[in-house]
């Protein structure tokens, strides 16, 4: 664990001093190339927590360590993606990405500057519309440029905040498959929040649960155990699909809610998060510390 | 009365108002000479109030003793340069304010007529829009010379209505000239007792005009401060008010009276020369230290009026003046109006031609009498509070009393008082006594 | 027909009505002036065809006409073409807004970026913003003792708020989201401020620019009306001297097509820098 690529230690944020936390001891680690899913209801501080990693935000209490190196400040070795694509709209697509690029490399010159751009255009495949105004792009097309220009930086790790949120699903989907297919090609580290939890299947190999806010926490790490390879055409064939989804909705549908009450009892005993693999079906546990709690759990339910 | 002539000449009777006679030999309008002999004249006059006295005094000195005497005599401070040969100009190009209104003639017609190219001098008359504005801008130094009303270099040296700043008034531009104007309206009441709960409108608060409205409603028993109203409005304004009902009246400078009358909104109830013939309306104004800095630009400045104001005093010339005054970069008015205005041959808009050769006149000299009626009004007025030093301020401000002030230290009888007397309305003005005349009015401020 | 091509016809009509009852309500009435003294008459200007004041509408014309066919035409110091006049009040104009906008747009951004800035002096902006400009020229008047300067300073304080409190308050809110992409990307201070933050409060900017452009063009007449240096204002002045009102009423057509052709200048910068988002 000590050489995880990204560790986050007893993460507190108060508003005030004195205040409740809006989460609290909100402990988890990243593994170089990991994909990593966070999954809570509105108000759990996941924002805030993604905003911390970027450095954007700074945390009342705890500590965030990337590749060995405290986090402290905004840094291009973390790209961000964020909810509203937060393009700037007076720049055309190639522009805005551009802004991107000089700032990672300011030395490099317009046509070194200008490849570079389209190369990430065409990942996204949004070649020609690199003229456009983000005004003239539809809500999908926005949010590609924006993580064109996440990834044309060449981050260390990808911070998404709720990318797909606003899309419909077709476009959802699409999206989605692409940004599988980079991070596949790239072993892009990625941390991402999401409401859905279809979404979270799909892409992530862990999911981070959090209790309602607020003193929200992180209640359980479940791991994704279908294997890494999807697609979301036959991924609910796979026998731990609906094992997994179930166990995700009904966290979100009522253990945030009672985790969060009957949480002080539980804190107490709970350093870290329980790691759960919901997947597999009860005689395929393994052995280990994940089966240790997988009991626990039930309990609860 | 021209003061044009040789004061030096035993035989030339001063007191005579006539023009020019062909005893004068020497009948040159040459600048230098037209205004040394302005100048000597008034001094002469002033040492000698008495006519006979002076032909005695030239006829056993000799006019040329007298005059190389009074020459000895001449230092009036900056005005020496004047007495002396033309010394070489300090600024040549000078910037002069003016109001546009034809008390301005003798500044304004300087340029067209050539008079300050003549003296070497480029100036460039600037038309200001109101006489607040020309204050400021002269204080500010913007201007180097200013058309003022005559009791504005009084208030500004006192910093009464602004900051002080000592002034001095080189000469008086014009004398008479101005006229209370009524609306068509009130033509039926010529009597000022029937003027109460009137709205006057007068050109600024230190103007004869403001202290001959108010002495002239006074006279007739209304307070100018409780029973008729009396407003500052810009001269152009004055006319376009009457016209809309805002005022009754005024007591403003031509050519807004006849103008008043051309555009048939008003008649001229009476000429200011009626009240008191002979009164100062405007002055040309310089500001104590920029004389100071430029004696002999000011002295050249000076000629160039003196003989502008020369010309403007023969009746012959005023047609001539009228049109080159007329034009849009001078007054901006109507050839007519300025005619009449300048030759007294005017409409008086309730259906008459009157003929008043001295409607507006153009004497020079800067008396200090008139700068100490003008304070006692001042007191009367309330403007100025406690003991007034009349002589002391006049002495500063206008600049006969300089020379006074050096003839009395040459040990030389002191000037009397200048030779038309000062009488308002039949009341005679001692300058000697000015308490005494502010007290002897029933309605003042005092 | 369409109701645009209506509508001209409409405008031209009302135009036409407008023009006709002007021409008729300043027809030079008939003197029955008869049994006027005739010499009194002379003096009067009554022997000739005088209008009183009201021009009709051909007079305006031919007045028009005349100073717009030789618009830079130079009579004297006090007498000059309206093309003239129009460059003196255009060059103050530019002067004393050029100035404001110097000072304006880089202290609104400062006050902008540090909320305790803006509400620090908001209440003192609030407080000299609507003092009407003119209230300013006695006071510059005695402490600048130069009247073009003072008429320059009063442009310059009276079109100093609207774009002191529009780049401030453009630059307030500009979205966080663009300032946290800059942070991310780690741009610096002065790119965050060229290229986010510049662009993004650009067109509350320029909006703040057009009104305080507007607002000069109001005052420089008003300012030179009273001060009397060359300039439209002066022009109008001058003319109002001469009781000539169709030199008037031409001064003011041309001061409103110029502050009209102004506005629409700012009008398309506006729009150059605006963005749809």
């Amino acid at each position: 664990m000590s050489a995880a690529f990204l560790q986050v230690r007893g993460l507190t944020r108060r508003w005030s001093p004195g205040a409740k936390p809006v989460f609290e001891n909100v402990s988890f680690a990243l593994e170089r190339g990991e994909f990593v899913c966070i999954i809570g209801h509105s108000g759990c501080g996941k924002t805030t927590i993604l905003n911390i990693l970027a450095g954007l935000d700074e945390a009342s209490g705890g500590e965030v360590i990337m590749d060995g190196r405290e986090v402290s400040g905004p840094s291009l070795d973390r790209g961000v993606v964020f909810q509203g694509h937060a393009l700037m709209p007076w720049l055309t697509v190639r522009r805005n990405i551009g802004f991107a690029v000089k700032s990672r490399w300011p030395d490099w010159n317009r046509e070194k500057v200008g490849a570079h751009c389209q190369k990430y255009i065409d990942l996204v495949r949004l070649t020609g519309n690199e003229d456009k105004k983000p005004s003239a792009l539809s809500g999908g097309m926005k949010q590609r440029v924006g993580i064109a220009r996440a990834f044309a930086i060449q981050p260390k790790m990808l911070l998404l905040d709720e990318p797909f949120g606003a899309l419909d699903a077709l476009t959802r989907g699409a999206i989605q498959d692409e940004l599988t297919s980079i991070c596949a090609e790239t072993h892009q580290t990625v941390f991402m929040i999401t409401h859905d939890v279809d979404e979270a299947i799909l892409l992530a190999d862990k999911i981070l649960l959090m209790t309602n806010g607020p003193q929200a926490r992180i209640a359980e790490i479940v791991v994704n155990t279908l294997p890494r390879v999807r697609s979301r055409h036959d991924i609910h064939h796979h026998p731990h699909y609906y094992r997994l989804r179930n166990h995700l909705v009904d966290f979100l549908v009522h253990r945030s809610k009672l985790l969060q009450e009957g949480r002080e009892d539980e804190a107490a005993n709970e350093r870290l998060p329980r790691v759960v693999m919901p997947g597999l079906a009860d005689h395929e546990i393994v052995p280990g510390e994940a089966a240790e709690r997988v009991p626990a759990l039930k309990q609860v339910k | 009365m021209s003061l044009f002539r040789n004061p030096f000449d035993g035989e030339t009777n001063l007191t005579c108002a006539c023009g020019r006679h062909s005893t004068q030999a020497e009948h040159d309008v040459d600048a230098e000479k037209l205004s040394r002999q302005a100048l000597e004249n008034a001094v002469m006059r002033s040492l000698f109030p008495k006519d006979a006295e002076r032909r005695r005094f030239i006829r056993s000195v000799g006019a040329g003793t007298a005059s190389a005497a009074i020459a000895s005599l001449f230092p009036f401070g900056a005005l020496e340069a004047m007495a002396q040969d033309k010394g070489k100009v300090e600024k040549k190009d000078l910037k002069v304010g003016f109001i546009p209104i034809t008390c301005a003639t003798p500044l304004i017609m300087s340029a067209p007529l050539g008079f300050y190219e003549k003296q070497g001098l480029n100036v460039s008359l600037v038309k200001t829009a109101g006489w607040a504005l020309i204050r400021d801008k002269t204080m500010n130094k913007e201007y180097d010379a200013s058309h003022l009303l005559a009791p504005m270099p009084l208030a500004i040296s006192l910093g009464v209505g602004s900051g002080a700043m000592p002034m001095q008034v080189a000469t008086i531009q014009n004398s008479n000239g101005q006229a209370i104007t009524l609306a068509m309206k009130h033509k039926d009441k010529r009597d000022p007792k029937q003027w109460k709960g009137f709205k006057f409108a007068v050109p600024f608060e230190f103007s004869m005009h403001n202290f001959l409205l108010r002495y002239y409603v006074a006279e007739h028993g209304l307070d100018p401060d409780k029973d008729i109203q009396i407003r500052v409005v810009p001269p152009p304004e004055m006319v376009a008010n009457l016209r809309a009902g805002n005022l009754d009246g005024y007591l403003g400078p031509d050519p807004f009276n006849q103008r008043a009358v051309y555009d048939q909104v008003g008649f001229i109830h009476l000429l200011t020369k009626d009240l008191w013939d002979g009164h100062p309306c405007c002055s040309f104004g310089v500001r104590s230290e920029w004389v100071k800095e430029h004696p002999n630009t000011f002295a050249a400045l000076y000629r160039a009026i003196l003989n502008a104001a020369a010309m403007a005093a023969n009746p012959a010339n005023r047609s001539t003046i009228a049109n080159a005054i007329a034009p849009a970069n001078y007054l901006n008015q109507p050839v007519p109006v300025l005619e009449q205005v300048l030759t007294g041959k005017y409409a008086d808009g309730l259906g008459n031609v009157k003929n008043v050769p001295n409607r507006i006149e153009f004497d020079p000299v800067p008396w200090n009498a008139l700068g100490v009626w003008i304070l006692s009004q001042m007191k009367r007025w309330g403007y100025l509070k406690g003991d007034v030093k009349y002589r002391d301020i006049v002495d500063q401000v206008y600049l006969m009393t300089d020379a006074k002030k050096r003839m009395k230290e040459e040990g030389i009888l002191a000037p009397a008082d200048m030779p038309k007397k000062i009488v308002v309305m039949g009341k005679s003005f001692d300058a000697s006594k000015p308490d005494a005349y502010v007290n002897s009015f029933a309605i003042r401020r005092t | 027909m369409s109701v645009r091509a209506r509508s001209a016809i409409l405008s031209l009509l009302l135009l036409a009505v407008f023009l006709a009852a002007w021409h008729l309500a300043t027809l030079p009435r008939a003197e029955s002036g008869a049994s006027v003294d005739p010499e009194y008459a002379k003096l009067m200007g009554l022997d000739k065809p005088k209008s009183d004041g009201m021009p009709t509408p051909a007079q305006l014309a031919g007045t028009a006409w005349k100073q717009l066919s030789d618009p830079f035409y130079d009579a004297g110091s006090n007498d000059k073409g309206i093309g003239i006049q129009l460059a003196y009040s255009l060059g103050r104009v530019g002067l004393g807004f050029g100035l404001a906008a110097l000072v304006a747009i880089p202290l609104g951004f400062l006050i902008g970026l540090s909320p305790l800035a803006y509400g620090a002096l908001n209440p003192f902006i609030q407080v000299l913003k609507p003092i009407s400009p003119l209230a300013w020229m006695p006071l510059a008047l005695y402490t600048i003792k130069d009247s073009t300067i003072s008429s320059i300073f009063v442009i310059f304080i009276c079109s100093i708020w609207p774009m002191l409190i529009n780049t401030a308050h453009g630059v307030a809110s500009v979205r966080r989201d663009w300032l946290n992409v800059a942070k991310t990307l780690e741009a610096g201070t002065v790119r965050t401020a060229f290229q986010v933050i510049l662009p993004a409060a650009a067109p509350t900017i320029l909006t703040g620019m057009r009104i305080s452009m507007g607002i000069a063009w109001l005052v420089i007449v008003a300012a030179e009306m009273l001060v009397g240096n060359l300039g439209v204002g002066y022009f109008v002045w001058n003319e109002w001297n001469n009781l000539s009102l169709s030199n008037v009423i031409f001064a003011i057509g041309v001061i409103g097509v110029v502050g009209m052709l102004l506005d629409l200048a700012f009008g398309a910068l506006q729009r150059a820098v605006t963005y749809v988002e």
